[in-house]
């Protein structure tokens, strides 16, 4: 729910019960007013009835009129005074209707009476209703008027919360341009967006240190192998070496070569992460297979591999370095897996390449792609296939694993 | 011949210039961009070693330069940077080859043999050793004045075994010059065995001489002791 809504929500619900409140407490009031001021004009007749009665020893007449009546009936009782509001049959208006009255003894010439003062209510209860109404009409028509002031005002207010938050969604952290926040007047939103900047700006700085950091690490790490490769270059040289020590710089050598494979590796990822293969050629994919065929010839007939290659050729528009990386990846992939004697098929057809080889167990889909997973007996750094995952995420083309009737499938869709 | 090694990093400048002395090489080092200019203002050299990453500027400066001056050295530039468009730029500026740290010391010496060959002979490329023969432009190769039939995998690990005579080189330096693409091969050497005898025995029938010495557990020598 938009905050606006809610604000409407509150601020709607919240009127109507102060409303409510309002207008009972209101009616209360306002009859009260009303009738203490009619109790008084009835405490001045009574006043004159005392002053006639005083004047002449006897009471006056009984009298009726529109709006009051006035008669006496003997008593009694014991003395009494009080107010109250009824509804009395008024004989001239012939209906009943809402009255006031002032109810009391006098005692004249030794005989005591009951005075009645009844004046009409009709009017007093009309004017709450009236006074009432307008009141309640003038608060209505306040509040609507409130209600669309404020949807315009909160519009306006929010503007510049709009705005951060509109360049916020457009904040890329792999393409950082530079990161702006509309200027604003608010103290709040300027606090805001002082925040945001900040943390923008450290995010985008620590995405950088980590980036930049894989890529020193790995760059630096080459100057020190290439140092401990050299010199066991020189130390083989020594004629006097035993074969045993052969065979250990022998290991030494593979560990080196293994490590800066690795490095090499988390080189390239790092340069796939950052878009540095931008070439646009065409590249025939089915072209680039022969050839990378060609290349690990000799691999294959060690590892008595078939290698069939099916399917019409596939033109992309693309980086060919990259295609040529994303093939390699994939038919070593396929090479160093698949047990010897086994088969390899390279099917290419219209935006796809999919290679197909002989496996033994289906492979963890969900771990696959993820850097350093190893099945087990794999030999390699286990970033082969992260690699082909960055290239599809980076560059936009789909890579697909799937283990059916014996064999792992990898399709790569260039769309 | 005269070899100028520029490499901030002492150990491996000190192990190439150690390795290849012991060829037919008078060696210079030079540690940063300065004293490698001055050097090459007063000296010729036949072939240039350059790291691109030095303590004071890009090595390409110094390529740059060198290409502005006309002079006509040989330079291999070495680099931890293994991307193609840093070689493709490295060698548009002029360089002859282009290698990739961390590499063999015979791999080294094999492009840098290469590169002299090709500017000190004008097309009169051969080399010789005992009584092995081969010109590199006609890819003529002769045991003992016989013309001997080769494979281009057998030509190749010839090649490179008499840029490296007397020198222990390891099957996987070999396995990587004669293979660009990563094979990831691991100690699986077979894929280099086959071809090593039937070269062997090429030259056994014709000489009568086992030139390619086995050294066991990590490689080969060319030796004719």
């Amino acid at each position: 729910m938009k905050l606006q809504t809610h604000y409407n929500k509150i601020n709607i619900i919240g009127t109507i019960i102060i409303f409510c409140f309002a207008t009972i407490g209101y009616y209360f009031l306002l009859s009260y007013v009303l009738t203490d001021q009619l109790d008084e004009t009835l405490i001045v007749e009574e006043a004159e009835i005392y002053d006639y009665i005083k004047k002449n020893n006897s009471l006056p007449e009984a009298s009726i009129y529109d709006d009051q009546q006035i008669y006496f009936e003997k008593n009694n009782g014991p003395h009494f005074r009080i107010f109250k509001s009824a509804e009395v049959f008024h004989p001239l208006e012939k209906a009943t209707e809402e009255t006031r009255q002032l109810i009391f003894t006098v005692t004249v010439k030794g005989q005591q009476y009951i005075a009645h003062i009844i004046k009409t209510a009709e009017w007093t209860e009309g004017l709450v209703w009236i006074i009432l109404f307008s009141t309640l009409s003038l608060l209505l028509l306040l509040t609507t008027a409130f209600f669309f002031i404020n949807r315009l005002l909160m519009k306006k207010l929010w503007y510049p919360f709009h705005q951060t938050l509109s360049s916020i969604k457009q904040f890329n952290l792999s393409a950082p341009g530079i990161f702006t926040t509309p200027a604003t007047s608010v103290t709040e939103f300027r606090e805001l967006n002082e925040s945001i900047n900040l943390m923008a700006e450290k995010v985008t700085q620590d995405y950088q240190t980590l980036k930049s950091f894989t890529d020193n690490a790995s760059h630096e790490l080459q100057t020190p192998l290439a140092v401990i490769h050299s010199k066991l270059d020189i130390l083989i040289q020594q004629p006097e070496l035993q074969q045993e020590s052969m065979e250990l710089i022998q290991r030494i050598f593979t560990a080196v070569e293994k490590l800066s494979g690795l490095c090499k590796s988390l080189l390239l990822l790092t340069k796939i992460e950052q878009l540095h293969f931008s070439g646009k050629e065409t590249v025939s994919i089915k072209k680039i297979v022969a050839d990378k065929i060609a290349d690990m010839q000799e691999w294959i007939r060690l590892s008595k591999l078939t290698i069939e290659q099916k399917g019409v050729d596939t033109i992309i528009l693309s980086d060919k370095e990259l295609v040529d990386i994303l093939v390699s990846n994939l038919l070593r992939n396929a090479i160093q897996h698949t047990p010897e004697k086994g088969t390899i098929i390279i099917e290419t057809g219209n935006d796809y390449l999919k290679i197909s080889n002989t496996g033994l167990i289906h492979l963890d889909t969900n771990k696959i792609f993820n850097r350093f997973y190893k099945d087990g007996y794999s030999g390699g750094h286990g970033l082969g296939l992260s690699i082909i995952k960055q290239i599809c995420d980076q560059y936009k083309f789909h890579c697909h694993y799937i283990f059916l009737e014996g064999h792992h499938h990898f399709t790569i869709l260039f769309h | 011949m005269r070899l100028l090694i520029i490499e901030d990093e002492n150990e491996l400048a000190h192990d190439i210039l150690l390795y290849l002395r012991k060829e037919k090489y008078v060696c210079d080092v030079a540690g940063n961009s300065l004293i490698a200019l001055s050097k090459i203002e007063t000296q010729d050299y036949d072939c240039i070693l350059l790291d691109i990453n030095l303590p004071d500027g890009s090595g390409l400066k110094i390529l740059e330069d060198l290409k502005t001056n006309r002079k006509n050295d040989g330079v291999i530039i070495i680099s931890a940077n293994n991307s193609i468009n840093d070689r493709i730029n490295g060698l548009k500026l002029g360089a002859d080859d282009y290698l990739v740290k961390p590499f063999h010391l015979s791999e080294l010496s094999a492009r840098v043999e290469a590169i002299i060959r090709r500017k000190m002979h004008n097309g009169n490329n051969t080399m010789l050793w005992n009584d092995i023969f081969i010109n590199t432009v006609s890819f003529e190769v002769r045991f003992a004045g016989k013309v001997a039939e080769l494979t281009t995998k057998e030509y190749e690990i010839l090649l490179y075994l008499m840029a490296n005579p007397g020198k222990v080189i390891t099957r996987t330096a070999l396995i990587n010059h004669l293979w660009t693409e990563d094979l990831g091969a691991g100690e699986n050497f077979d894929f280099i065995y086959t071809h090593i005898k039937n070269l062997r025995k090429k030259i056994q029938q014709t000489v009568g001489k086992d030139y390619i010495k086995s050294v066991y557990g990590i490689g080969y020598k060319l030796s004719d002791k």
